[in-house]
């Protein structure tokens, strides 16, 4: 490390790599947050997590019941917490839920109850509600759409609907699957691009300025015919496919299925890259959620797997470490690239924060931080007239 | 490759060797390069010849490795490098998608001729060898690429399957296969479930590795215990821990 620093001093290095050696020092050193708990609000599980981009300090999650389902919306200074009025929340479990790409202005959430809605955050009312005829399992927004604001949504039908954010009109649809669409992804490097798993085995990849089908299905085998089967021709895993996650810079996709394998593919060309993680368990019926790390050099992705996080190395396949603090199923994660950290949520209702914990403190400077906590809580009272449920910190 | 710069993940990921302490507990294995090649000879030696009266060649399964290795994507790259210049062959065993089974070329030809001394179909045997083994490194073969690429005849094509070279896969295309196998199949998972039993027995579910390695073999386990623990340790149906006092074997329920 003190060779980067002074590399780094001298002139030596680009400061992009000593950036890069710091993130991956930190996202090594993760542990279960020892100071702070996330608020236990929800009396029900997690199903999924959003961090918004580009104020990066809010929080967003949804609780899956079949009544009442709350979202609610963490500010990381306070803690506070928002909740939308009872009126309009889904009436079945929440799937997804994702921040406007380019502000916190809006979101948008989708549920089992077959509606997707767009939310004011302001007012905590939804603007627009789009009706479908199956379960909504997934949408995403590109994140970094300039010429389109298409949502793109993942139901029951194996029909990609593809709804336009700014005229309300969803007659965009993307036909190829056989199955139920499991997860769809927006490219992060060509806004245009869009990946989707279903069901059936299979993950397509579209261009939605194309009129005719998918420009390429993933095949786990590379068109290497002789691998196996023949009822496994062109599919990406051996059973369905329900997890999508570009890598950063949107060069990788990586895919999680029920066959308890997790695949790494070039996404300019659909070839398997063969990267070998061993047994990643998924007994998930629907989306799983998993991340990859930003800004650190080799990437991590987290995965939930039963209940705890399972950290591999992204193209060497290690497993790094497990993540062990829940109780019980974790069902999604997110990670968050400025401070490197890791949220994660899951049935047993707690969202547990992973940070990287690379000094232990010694006896001296803990009675000096308590000095320091009781000011923070004082200054938080002075904040205007925000639904506020204090977390007193706790003393490590 | 001599790269002028370390990589960001070399500060990281290399462990300090120990000068001198003893390492108690359980073996690390992480230091030094990977040679695939050795571990291979090593798991052949756990193949019982006799068993067979050696008419099988010695056949080790992919994921044994996976045990010995931690790193499975280098292992799958050696083991493709290997098959590339043609020293070791790759099976589909069958009873599992994704269990494949490694012979030496060298081996496998060996007792494949020995085997057919004698028989109507040692000629389109001794063909199918030298031409399609050794060229291409395929596992399984289709009926065109037979017919066409290697300019075997219908009735050539019943004589090898008939002679267990290849295995019927569905119509039109078959899988490379070694003859006789289907003893070694049969005795593997029963030997495989026998020991996967006794983990699954024991207090906890879990058994120090040592210690399962000196049981006396049941009558269902016909193959050395190591060669067991090797596969089950491989694919992940036990999970493997380092403890004070040796590795721990505990029972993975899925």
């Amino acid at each position: 490390m003190l060779g980067f620093l002074t590399a780094r001093q001298v002139g030596l290095d680009d400061p992009l790599r000593l950036r890069r050696a710091e993130s991956t020092r930190r996202v090594l050193g993760l542990k279960l947050n020892p100071d702070r708990d996330v608020d236990r609000i929800h009396g029900n599980g997690i199903n999924t997590i959003d961090i918004d981009a580009i104020e990066v300090f809010h929080l967003l999650n949804y609780s899956s019941l079949w009544m009442c389902d709350k979202c609610k919306i963490h500010c990381s200074n306070g803690w506070g917490y928002y909740q939308c009025r009872n009126r309009y929340v889904h009436k079945f479990s929440v799937e997804t839920v994702q921040w406007y790409p380019y502000d916190t202005g809006m979101f948008v959430s989708s549920s089992f109850d077959k509606t997707m809605k767009v939310w004011d955050t302001e007012t905590l009312k939804p603007a627009e509600v789009f009706e479908f005829e199956g379960n909504v399992y997934s949408h995403h927004l590109s994140p970094i759409a300039r010429k389109h604001s298409l949502i793109a949504v993942g139901t029951k039908n194996p029909k990609i609907q593809l709804c336009d954010l700014k005229s309300g009109s969803r007659i965009h649809v993307l036909h190829g699957h056989r199955g139920e669409v499991l997860s769809v992804r927006w490219s992060p490097r060509y806004e245009h691009i869009l990946a989707s798993a279903s069901a059936d085995s299979k993950v397509k990849v579209w261009d939605v300025r194309r009129a005719s089908g998918s420009l390429f299905t993933l095949d786990q085998h590379n068109g290497d015919k002789s691998k196996a089967s023949s009822e496994a021709v062109n599919t990406a895993h051996n059973g369905r496919v329900n997890g999508l996650c570009f890598t950063g810079d949107g060069l990788h996709l990586l895919t999680a299925g029920t066959d308890d394998r997790m695949r790494l593919w070039n996404s300019a060309s659909g070839e398997n890259t063969l990267v070998n993680y061993g047994k990643v368990c998924n007994e998930s019926r629907k989306r799983l959620q998993f991340t990859v790390s930003r800004g650190c050099s080799p990437e991590f992705v987290f995965v939930p797997c039963g209940s705890s996080v399972a950290v591999y190395a992204l193209h060497t396949g290690e497993l790094v470490t497990m993540l062990r603090g829940h109780y019980n199923n974790v069902d999604c994660c997110e990670f968050h690239p400025d401070y490197q950290e890791l949220y994660s949520g899951g049935k047993d209702c707690n969202i547990l924060a992973w940070v990287p914990v690379l000094r232990v403190s010694d006896v001296e400077e803990e009675t000096s931080r308590e000095n320091k906590v009781q000011e923070t809580i004082l200054d938080e009272g002075k904040f205007g007239n925000l639904l506020h449920q204090k977390k007193i910190t706790s003393l490590p | 490759m001599n790269r002028k710069r370390a990589l960001v993940s070399d500060t990281f990921m290399v462990k300090k060797r120990r000068n001198g302490t003893e390492t108690f507990g359980a073996d690390g294995d992480r230091d030094g390069p990977t040679d695939v090649k050795s571990s291979l000879e090593y798991l052949r030696t756990l193949f019982p010849r006799k068993l067979f009266n050696d008419t099988l060649p010695q056949i080790v399964l992919k994921h044994q490795l996976y045990s010995i290795h931690h790193d499975k994507t280098l292992v799958d790259k050696e083991v493709s490098k290997l098959r590339e210049q043609g020293e070791l062959l790759m099976f589909q065993l069958g009873f599992d998608s994704e269990a494949f089974g490694l012979v030496f070329a060298s081996d496998y030809k060996a007792k494949v001729l020995a085997g057919e001394e004698g028989k109507v179909t040692r000629a389109a045997v001794e063909k199918f060898l030298e031409k399609a083994v050794s060229s291409c490194t395929d596992l399984s073969f289709s009926k065109d690429k037979m017919l066409k690429e290697f300019l075997f005849t219908d009735s050539e094509i019943t004589q090898l399957v008939k002679s267990g070279v290849l295995t019927v896969r569905d119509a039109g295309s078959w899988w490379l296969s070694i003859p006789n196998s289907g003893k070694f199949t049969k005795y593997f998972i029963q030997g495989r479930k026998a020991v996967l039993g006794m983990v699954k027995k024991s207090k906890y579910s879990e058994v120090m590795k040592a210690d399962i390695e000196e049981r006396p073999s049941t009558s269902q386990v016909k193959f050395h215990m190591k060669y067991h623990i090797h596969d089950i340790v491989g694919a992940e149906l036990v999970e493997s821990i380092p403890t004070t006092s040796g590795t721990l074997l505990r029972f993975v329920d899925s």
